[in-house]
């Protein structure tokens, strides 16, 4: 008696244990669940320590960046959109709300977190500098209060508009909208300010409208909302199914075991990965979603089966036991090989992935193992008496459904067209392969909304009137050598020697006083490690001489100090003029590219404050041409009302710049595309000192993420492809019949990825992760189909009276799955988030075509190859005596594990080519001996002698 | 903010203190609150007729991270209460060396201050425009109104409590519209009338800023205030000055508080 037998037995007969294990395993792990702990942020599809996280994280620090919440407000009514009295008054009230929309730590009772006041970015929070009267340079806020009439209103544009920090930022190039910017000391605040907003907006009337967004909301909101469509979604989906369910089998009672088993594996797997401490992330969340198809699919195959062997004679126990016989090991198959798909997610390198894939696949195997033990142990707690009228044969003998017509019809047009529909569908696949080379890899998590949700539409309308609502930060370090070189102290001492001669025309100073400082630089620079220390040791020196030098020499010496300390800042670069020139450079090249919205920097600080200092005149916005001159502008813009403005663009020690930059676009391919320019750029362009460049900023984080996320997903569904093949030819001991199996999937993952790509959806996360559930629901028909074909044939060793066989009960079987869940899931469309809606989509077109191409390829290619299939059996042999078997197997293992130590370890593909190229003869000839083995030669004699 | 600025440029430029009569505390009558500020701002701003001190100043911001200025700075008074000169010239960081602020300061109500700036390094002279003081003075946190001093016209005053050592006194601007406090508290030591504690308060009645006299030393027979700190609580930013070389009674001449010394510091100013 076989494994599956056993079991069946087992559960038919403690079928009472069977369902109060289930029922304690269940809520025992449903326990946990209360236990949640959320975690929405994007952020985290990258480890902690991932690099860029690090860096955007120092970023941070250093320029004292915060996540930024966007409001836009826009009049289209007003001739001069915002800029009249009653829109700046709401201006103004808003911003003095969102000053204050601060609360207590509740982890840090000390602590205030919400909106950085000082760091407000809106009309009354930063400062006009212009011209006063004649000659007279003027610091101001830019709206102390809402303005007394229109002339003031229009003055506040006015003055806006003419600088270049705040145009295009805080009001719109066209002068009729304002955006308010709210950094917030963390970014998973930003929902909860989102709604305070909205509700304070709430209580504003006029014609104003107001937007709302930016990367933290959006994500943060999505976040929320993700929990909020698991709770809607994957009820509805399932309420559907159930519908469709009972429309099909008509017996409630024998429906509710399919929900029951889709219930209890989604509630363990939620309960374990909460009670194993896992956040549960956005991914995590999607995990409901998923399961659920896969889950009850098993059960609808014996929910139709027994549906059609029924007959009241038989009775059930005789019947589920039947059933269970011809489907265990495809079920086993279908679940292990869709629990396959989903745990080589865990080969990619994005944690929450890892831990959706392994989740997934754990409760995959879950939901088998409750299909096979409960759903017989279910059906022994109905009574046969409610059963009554069940079955095919009670609903054949009233009419023949349309199902079993239209299958009847298809079974005998496949074989009689198998070859016209082989060719078709290479035709397709041809147009889908095409298809795929148009795929546009690309991701915005803005765009994870659908079109009419209020962020999607700020996200839309903000853009179009500012220079861009995704920050990204070019962050500049100086990577000049820090250390002492002989050419530095040459040049440092002609320096001083010019600087020598120039005071001893200003003062009647000995030279050889002045001398011994220059005589100093070799002696110190023995002792100095970086060039800083140098300056200071020689700043000390010169300092010591004012006090012991003649009286007459005094002077000089403050001069020799000076210019020590002169030297010392030129060590700061980010003050020299031809570095912050190069810097406008770079900002107009993307500027001009199209690229970036708006890009702010030191240097439109300098020139902006350089302009009113001079004269205010548009020639004037210019850098000077001395470090001093710049730090002197920059001390004027520090006497301003945010003097620390400063600071989120240069950091204290001038050895660092950061230009904000603005997108109008979040896409990635739009981000990448900016990249690209700035290094372009720098090629091109070498910095006049060395610099060295790296990005921060949530919009460049996602790139890295979907750079991984694609790569990640592309090679663990190779690996998962060949994994599957691997299963597939063991399960029918024929490497033939293994490539058979992969038809179907194949077709339908190609033809898939073909349509995203010919009607331009973009390849994004959601896409990403659906490949995995492709590959493993994809392969679960093909597996149903050949098994079946497989048992069949032999009875009438003819495939013409087995293909019929098979459009019977199995084709049935096929079909009424791809109903339920292809109809299932298309509630999901209603959701107002964009992956859901993919989920839908995904799930119907994976049912619907892998359906039907493991109904009309298969039994076209059965005919077809007939023979070659259904050659003799050679059952009794062991795969391992299969020297044919055994290569193809070694060549898949090889490539499977060059797959995933790709991933891993920093080996290149051509190394890996290499190994493989060693490693497949290896593999052949160890095949090789093992069929020559005497086993083996035993098995073949006895193959032959009968 | 506004009276506070009378303060902090007590504090800032206190190194001109005048000498406080320390009566006998037990049978002091206490004086009504327009004697007590009128003494602080004489205290804080006008000591002796004259004077020079050199300032050391460290901006510390919330990462730890600190920041130089050094500057010196002159003052002479036209009359005790009444108008005033300021000479500012900066020796630190040395790219902004002999860069020059000179200040007219007006006490007439309807008279805005004038004030000039001399960049070395454009040899630019610009005036600032009258308006707003309460601006950062060189990126720290003082504001320039706490360096020149903020008219006692503008705050009506009110003294809230005395203890054993101050006078407090809460001061509301008659315009808050053009200022960011509600209004601040000033503790004025009872013996020699320097006002030793500012805090400030916002429209939502917390405490934001405040500013400390940490050193306050007997020069010429002037109690002077050598130190002083001003903590910014929104920023988490601090600047603490430093005075030394405090001398009164110098005898500045008129001529160096005017637009020709400019480009041309006076020997005072340099050293």
């Amino acid at each position: 008696m076989g494994l599956k037998q056993k079991i069946t037995d087992f559960s038919l007969i403690h079928y009472k244990l069977i369902t109060l294990l289930m029922l304690v395993f269940t809520l025992a792990l449903a326990a946990f669940i209360p236990l949640i702990k959320v975690d929405t942020d994007p952020e985290n599809m990258l480890a902690e320590s991932e690099p860029v996280r690090v860096f955007h994280n120092q970023t941070k620090q250093k320029f004292a960046l915060s996540d930024i919440v966007v409001v836009g407000i826009v009049n289209d009514k007003d001739p001069h959109g915002v800029f009249n009295t009653s829109s700046l008054a709401k201006i103004y009230e808003l911003t003095e709300f969102a000053k204050n929309l601060r609360w207590t730590d509740e982890k840090n009772p000390d602590k205030q977190i919400g909106v950085v006041e000082v760091d407000l970015l809106t009309p009354s929070t930063v400062d006009h500098i212009g011209q006063g009267g004649p000659g007279e340079i003027k610091f101001e806020w830019l709206m102390q209060k809402p303005p007394a009439d229109q002339d003031a209103a229009l003055q506040i544009r006015d003055k806006a508009l003419s600088n270049p920090l705040l145009k295009g930022t805080v009001v719109s190039e066209d002068g009729k909208a304002i955006c308010l910017y709210l950094p917030l000391t963390s970014k998973d605040l930003s929902h909860r300010v989102y709604k305070e907003l909205q509700k304070k907006i709430a209580t504003f009337t006029g014609d104003e409208k107001y937007h709302i967004t930016g990367l933290p909301v959006a994500e943060d909101t999505f976040g929320y909302e993700m929990f909020i469509q698991m709770a809607v979604s994957a009820p509805l989906a399932m309420l559907t199914i159930f519908v469709l369910m009972l429309i099909f089998f008509r017996k409630l009672i024998l429906v509710i075991s399919p929900m029951l088993v889709a219930l209890v594996s989604v509630i363990s797997t939620m309960g374990l990965l909460i009670g194993l401490g896992y956040h549960v992330h956005i991914m995590s969340s999607m995990i409901p979603i998923f399961l659920m198809p896969i889950a009850v699919v098993d059960s609808i195959h014996i929910l139709s089966e027994f549906f059609d062997l029924y007959t009241k004679e038989k009775g059930r126990k005789k019947t589920i036991t039947q059933v269970m016989d011809s489907l265990f090991i495809p079920m086993l198959y279908t679940s292990l090989t869709s629990a396959a798909g989903f745990a080589s997610l865990a080969l990619t390198p994005i944690p929450p992935v890892q831990l959706f894939g392994v989740f997934v696949a754990i409760g995959i195997m879950l939901a088998w193992l409750c299909t096979v033990t409960f759903i017989p142990a279910y059906t022994m707690f109905l009574k046969e008496s409610s059963l009554a009228n069940f079955g095919l044969a009670a609903v054949h003998e009233e009419k023949q459904t349309w199902l079993t017509k239209l299958l009847h019809t298809g079974g005998l047009f496949t074989f009689n067209q198998a070859k016209p529909i082989l060719t078709v569908l290479l035709i397709v696949l041809a147009i889908a392969v095409y298809g795929i080379s148009r795929v546009e890899i690309n991701d915005n998590p803005v765009k994870w909304f659908a079109k009419n949700h209020p962020i999607r539409r700020a996200d839309i309308e903000l853009n179009k009137h500012f220079g861009g609502t995704y920050m990204v930060y070019l962050v500049l370090d100086d990577a000049q050598e820090k250390t002492i070189s002989y050419k530095y102290i040459n040049e440092l001492r002609n320096r001083l020697l010019n600087k020598t001669i120039e005071l001893k025309e200003q003062f009647p100073l000995p030279s050889d006083s002045i001398l011994e400082l220059e005589n100093k630089i070799p002696e110190l620079s023995e002792s100095a490690k970086t060039k800083e220390e140098l300056l200071t040791a020689l700043a000390a020196f010169a300092e010591e001489k004012i006090t012991t030098a003649e009286d007459r020499d005094i002077d000089a010496w403050y001069e020799l100090v000076d210019f020590c300390e002169l030297e010392k800042e030129g060590l700061k670069i980010f003050k020299h003029p031809d570095v912050l020139r190069y810097i406008s450079r770079l900002q107009n090249h993307l500027q001009k590219s199209g690229l970036v919205g708006k890009s702010s920097s030191v240097a439109d600080v300098v020139k902006k404050v350089h302009q009113e200092l001079i004269d205010g005149k548009p020639r004037s916005y210019i850098i000077p041409d001395s470090s001093a001159a710049v730090a002197q502008c920059l001390l004027q813009f520090q006497s301003s009302h945010n003097p620390d403005d400063l600071w989120h663009l240069v950091t204290v020690d001038y050895n660092s710049a950061n230009i904000w930059l603005q997108l109008t676009s979040g896409d990635n391919k739009d981000m990448e595309k900016v990249v690209n320019a700035v290094e372009v750029f720098v090629k091109t362009n070498p910095p006049p000192v060395p610099i060295k460049y790296n990005w921060a900023g949530l919009t460049f984080i996602n790139t890295v993420w979907q750079d991984k996320m694609v790569a990640g997903m592309l090679q663990a569904f190779l690996g998962s492809f060949l994994i599957v093949f691997i299963m597939m030819a063991v399960l029918f001991r024929s490497p033939l019949w293994g490539i058979v199996c992969m038809i179907p999937l194949t077709i339908t993952i190609v033809v898939i990825y073909g349509i995203i790509g010919l009607i331009g959806k973009d390849y994004d996360m959601p896409v990403a992760v659906l490949s995995a559930l492709t590959l493993g629901m994809a392969v679960d028909f093909a597996i149903h189909f050949l098994q079946r074909a497989k048992t069949a044939y032999p009875q009438t060793a003819s495939w013409k009276s087995a293909a019929a066989d098979m459009f019977g009960e199995p084709a049935r079987a096929i079909s009424r799955n791809v109903l339920v869940i292809a109809i299932g899931f298309l509630p999901l469309l209603a959701a107002p988030l964009v992956p859901y809606k993919t989920v839908g989509i995904f799930l119907c077109a994976i049912m619907a075509l892998s359906g039907v191409v493991t109904l009309l390829a298969l039994p076209s290619i059965l005919k077809l190859a007939e023979k070659r299939l259904f050659k003799p059996a050679l059952q009794p042999q062991t795969p391992a005596c299969n020297c044919g078997f055994c290569l193809i197997i070694s060549i898949a293992a090889v490539l499977l594990i060059a797959i995933n130590i790709h991933q891993y370890a920093v080996v290149g593909w051509s190394k890996l080519a290499l190994f493989s190229i060693i490693a497949i003869p290896v593999m052949a000839l160890i095949c090789g001996i093992m069929s020559r083995r005497q086993k083996c030669k035993m098995l073949e004699t006895q193959v032959k002698e009968p | 903010m506004k009276p506070i600025h009378i303060f902090i440029a007590l504090i800032a430029l206190s190194v001109f203190l005048f000498a406080a009569d320390s009566g006998n505390k037990e049978t002091e009558k206490i004086p009504n609150v327009d004697e007590i500020v009128n003494k602080a701002n004489l205290v804080a701003y006008y000591q002796a007729n004259d004077g020079k001190a050199k300032v050391s100043m460290t901006i510390t911001d919330k990462k730890g991270q600190t920041r130089e200025r050094e500057f010196i700075i002159l003052r002479k008074d036209l009359a005790d209460g009444g108008d005033q000169h300021y000479y500012v010239y900066f020796l630190k960081p040395a790219d902004v060396r002999k860069m020059v602020y000179l200040v007219h300061k007006h006490t007439a109500q309807d008279k805005d201050d004038d004030r000039w700036l001399y960049l070395p390094a454009l040899d630019l002279v610009k005036r600032i425009a009258a308006g707003d003081k309460r601006t950062s003075f060189v990126g720290s946190d003082f504001l320039y109104e706490d360096v020149s001093g903020r008219s006692l016209e503008e705050d009506s005053h009110e003294l809230i409590e005395t203890t054993e050592n101050f006078f407090i006194v809460k001061n509301v601007p008659k315009d808050p519209d053009n200022v960011e406090f509600t209004y601040y508290n000033v503790f004025i030591d009872r013996n020699n009338f320097i006002p030793m504690k500012m805090q400030y308060y916002d429209n939502q009645g917390s405490l934001y800023r405040t500013i400390e006299a940490q050193g306050v030393e007997l020069i010429q027979k002037f109690p002077t205030v050598v130190k002083a700190l001003v903590t910014d609580l929104k920023t988490g930013s601090k600047t603490e000055m430093q005075f030394s070389d405090v001398k009164y009674d110098i005898g500045l001449d008129d001529e160096i508080f005017t637009e020709r010394y400019l480009r041309r510091p006076p020997r005072e100013a340099i050293r």
